[in-house]
C-alpha cells in the first residue's frame, strides 16, 4: 500500500513537472516591446522591422546578438522592432507570412536554417525584404548576411607560416560545413602565401562539442611536428590549447579562450555579428537593400582579433608588422581571399 | 605511407588509443556490473557528466584533484542510485528512465555550469600529471602507451583484474551473476536480491563518474555544455562488443580508441579521403562491431526486468 501511495505521489510530482516545462516552451511567444505602437496606431515609422530567433533572445550569445543590435537601431533610428523567440523549424513559414501580412518592410531570420522558409514565403510578398544572416540563399528580396571569416584563417595562416620554425603547421576545424571549411582552406591559403615550403596539415573533428577528440586531433599533428595550430571547433578548442599547452607550441582560439593557456594562445578571432545584424537594418532604411548573398569581413569591422595578451613581448615585431600589414592589406581590398567551400587535399 | 610503420608513429598512436580508451573503460567496467545484476542503466552518459560536472567544481573550488575526483564519483553515484531507485524499486522502464536522466543531467549541468561560469569566470583545473612507471615505460612501443600514463589509468589496470577474479572466483562475484540471469532462484537461496542490484548500481556510479571526472580531471582541465559528447552511448556499445568479461571491455575500449586516432593521424598525414568518412570511422565500426556480436547473445536472462518478489 506504501508503495502504491509513493507511486502514486511521484507520477503526480512527474505529470506536475512536465506541464510546467510544457508552459515554459510553448508555442513562440510573439513579444512586442513595451512602448512600440501597435500597427494602425497612427503613429509612423520610417521601417518595420521583424526579428525571427531560434533561441531566447537571452541566451548571451548568438541570439542576443541580433536583438541587441535591433533594440538599439530601434534607439538610434524611427523604426517599429517586433521579434519572435524560440521558432522551430516547423513554425519558419508560418512565422514570416505572419509579419509579411502584416506589412513589415524588414524580415531577419538569425540563422541559416531560415533560409528555406525565407525563400518560399518571399515569392509572395515582393516588397517585402528578407535577411537572412549567416545563410547561402539569395532571391530579387531574400540576401544572406555573411561573415569572411575566411579572412581570419588567411591571416592566421600567414601568421603561422611566419612562426613556424619545424615547418609545419596545423588547423584543427570541428563539423565539416561551409562556414568552417572557408576557414581551414584559407588558412591554407595563408600559409601557402607567406612560405610555400611550409606544410599546413587540416584534422577535422566532426564535433564543436567534444574537447577530447579536439586534443587527439592536435596530439596527431603535433606528432608529425606541427608548431603552431589554428583552433576553429568553437568551444571544443578547449581540449586542443590543452595539447598545445603540454607540447609547449603556439595556438589561436576563438572569442575569450585566451585566459585559457595566456602562454600558449597567441590570440583569438572576433566577430562582431551585432554589427552585422545593424548592417542590414541601416541597408533597408536608406534603400540600398538588395538580393544576394553579401559578405562582410575586416573592411566592414566585422571582423577582428583580439591583442596578443601575455605573449606581446614573446612574439617578434616582424610577425606583428606582417598580421597588421596583411589585415591592412585585406581592409584595402589588395587581396582578396577567396571562398573555398569544398575540402582540398592537403 | 612508410610512415605508418616507423616506431614513433606506433607509439604516438598507441598512447593516443589508450588516451582515448581509459574514460570509456571506466564506464563500460561499470555498467558491465551493473548490467550483471540485471539493471542497464541507458543513462550512462548521464552518469558519466555528472561525474564529469561534480568532479569538475570540486576540484575547481578546493584545488585538489584528489576531492574533485571523490566528488566525481559521488556525482556519478548519485545519478545511479536514482536510475537505481526507479529501476528496482519503482519498476520502472529501465531504458526510458535512463533516456529520462540523459535529457536530465545534461541540462541541469549545462544551467549549473553557466552559474559557475556567471560568478567565476571561464573556470579551468589542472590535470592529472602523467606518473612513468620506472623501468616497464621503457619497454619500446608499449611501454610509453601503457606505463607511462597517469595514476588513474594504473588503478584502471588494478581494477579489471580484481573484477576478472571477482567474477571467476568469488561466490559474491557468482552471486551478482546469479541476481542478473535468475533472481528468483537467487532469492530462494536467500541472496539479498535488491540490495545486490543497488550495490551493483552504485558500482556502475563510482565508475562511470569516475571516467567522467577522469575526461576533465586528468585531460582536459575544463568544462561545458556536454563535454562527455556521446561516451556514454558508445560505453554502452563497448560492454556488448567487449562480451561482457572484463579483458574483453579493455580491449574493445582500445580498440576504440585505436579508431579515433587513427583517423586522426590519417587526416593529419593528408591521406586524400572525404573527411566526413574519417569522422564516422568510429561510429561506423561501433555499429560493425555489435553486428559481429549480434548472433551470440551474452545478456543477462533477466537483464532490463523488474524483478517482483510477491509475484510468481
Amino acid at each position: 500500500m506504501k508503495n502504491a501511495k509513493l507511486k502514486r505521489t511521484v507520477a503526480l510530482l512527474l505529470a506536475t513537472l512536465l506541464l510546467l516545462a510544457l508552459a515554459a516552451c510553448a508555442n513562440p511567444a510573439e513579444t512586442a516591446e513595451p512602448g512600440a505602437a501597435e500597427d494602425g496606431s497612427g503613429e509612423t515609422y520610417d521601417a518595420r522591422v521583424a526579428l525571427c530567433l531560434l533561441g531566447p533572445a537571452n541566451d548571451g550569445a548568438w541570439s542576443s546578438y541580433a536583438y541587441n543590435a535591433v533594440m538599439s537601431m530601434q534607439e538610434q533610428y524611427n523604426i517599429d522592432v517586433k521579434y519572435t523567440e524560440n521558432v522551430k523549424p516547423t513554425d519558419m513559414e508560418a512565422v514570416f507570412t505572419d509579419y509579411a501580412s502584416q506589412g513589415f518592410d524588414l524580415i531577419i531570420g538569425h540563422s541559416f536554417s531560415f533560409g528555406d522558409a525565407a525563400l518560399a514565403v518571399a515569392e509572395q510578398y515582393p516588397d517585402v525584404s528578407f535577411a537572412i544572416i549567416d545563410g547561402s540563399v539569395s532571391a530579387d528580396n531574400v540576401a544572406s548576411y555573411n561573415m569572411k571569416t575566411q579572412e581570419q584563417g588567411y591571416i592566421i595562416g600567414v601568421m603561422a607560416a611566419a612562426m613556424t620554425e619545424s615547418g609545419v603547421v596545423g588547423a584543427v576545424p570541428g563539423q565539416e560545413g561551409p562556414a568552417i571549411i572557408k576557414v581551414a582552406e584559407a588558412f591554407k591559403l595563408g600559409v601557402e602565401a607567406q612560405n610555400p615550403e611550409v606544410e599546413a596539415l587540416t584534422t577535422y573533428t566532426g564535433s564543436f562539442d567534444d574537447a577530447a577528440r579536439s586534443r587527439e586531433a592536435a596530439q596527431a599533428m603535433i606528432d608529425e611536428g606541427a608548431d603552431f595550430i589554428m583552433g576553429c571547433a568553437n568551444q571544443a578548442n578547449a581540449g586542443m590549447i590543452r595539447a598545445c599547452q603540454d607540447a609547449g607550441i603556439y595556438c589561436t582560439g576563438e572569442l575569450e579562450q585566451q585566459p585559457l593557456a595566456e602562454d600558449t594562445v597567441v590570440m583569438c578571432t572576433l566577430t562582431d555579428v551585432e554589427k552585422l545584424v545593424g548592417i542590414a537594418v541601416e541597408e533597408v532604411l536608406n534603400d540600398s537593400f538588395t538580393g544576394g548573398v553579401h559578405e562582410y569581413g575586416f573592411a566592414d569591422g566585422v571582423l577582428s582579433f583580439t591583442g596578443y595578451g601575455a605573449l606581446e613581448e614573446e612574439i617578434p615585431q616582424e610577425v606583428k608588422d606582417l598580421v597588421e600589414e596583411t589585415i591592412q592589406k585585406i581592409t584595402d581590398g589588395e587581396i582578396e581571399v577567396p571562398r573555398i567551400e569544398e575540402i582540398t587535399a592537403d | 605511407m612508410q610512415e605508418f610503420l616507423t616506431i614513433g608513429f606506433l607509439t604516438t598512436f598507441l598512447s593516443a588509443a589508450v588516451r582515448t580508451g581509459m574514460p570509456l573503460v571506466c564506464a563500460a567496467v561499470g555498467e558491465d556490473t551493473s548490467e550483471k545484476a540485471g539493471i542497464i542503466n541507458v543513462g550512462l552518459e548521464a552518469v558519466m557528466i555528472a561525474g564529469a560536472f561534480s568532479g569538475f567544481v570540486a576540484a575547481f573550488l578546493t584545488n585538489s584533484l584528489a576531492l574533485g575526483f571523490l566528488c566525481g564519483m559521488a556525482g556519478g553515484v548519485a545519478v545511479s542510485l536514482l536510475h537505481a531507485f526507479l529501476a528496482v524499486y519503482l519498476r520502472q522502464d529501465q531504458n526510458v528512465s535512463g533516456v529520462a536522466l540523459n535529457l536530465l543531467v545534461t541540462g541541469i549541468t549545462s544551467y549549473l555550469y553557466l552559474l559557475i561560469v556567471n560568478r567565476y569566470g571561464m573556470p579551468q583545473v589542472e590535470t592529472l600529471p602523467a606518473l612513468p612507471i620506472p623501468g616497464l615505460c621503457r619497454i619500446p612501443v608499449l611501454g610509453e602507451a601503457l606505463f607511462n600514463r597517469d595514476l588513474v589509468t594504473y588503478l584502471l589496470y588494478v581494477v579489471i583484474a580484481a573484477l576478472v577474479f571477482f567474477y571467476r572466483r568469488t561466490a559474491w562475484g557468482m552471486s551478482l551473476c546469479a541476481v542478473g540471469e535468475n533472481p528468483r532462484a537467487a532469492d530462494t537461496v536467500g541472496l539479498p536480491v535488491y540490495r545486490i542490484q543497488y550495490l551493483a548500481a552504485a558500482f556502475n556510479g563510482l565508475m562511470a563518474g569516475l571516467g567522467g571526472a577522469y575526461l576533465i580531471l586528468g585531460q582536459l582541465g575544463v568544462f561545458y555544455e556536454n563535454i562527455t559528447a556521446g561516451r556514454g552511448y558508445i560505453a554502452l556499445a563497448v560492454v556488448v562488443f567487449g562480451r561482457r568479461r572484463p579483458l574483453g571491455i579493455l580491449l574493445a575500449a582500445l580498440f576504440f580508441g585505436a579508431a579515433d586516432a587513427l583517423q586522426f593521424r590519417l587526416q593529419a598525414l593528408g591521406v586524400a579521403l572525404p573527411t566526413q568518412l574519417f569522422t564516422s570511422l568510429p561510429y561506423i565500426l561501433t555499429v560493425l562491431s555489435l553486428l559481429l556480436v549480434a548472433k551470440r547473445n551474452t545478456d543477462p536472462a533477466w537483464l532490463g526486468k523488474p524483478y517482483v518478489r510477491s509475484r510468481r
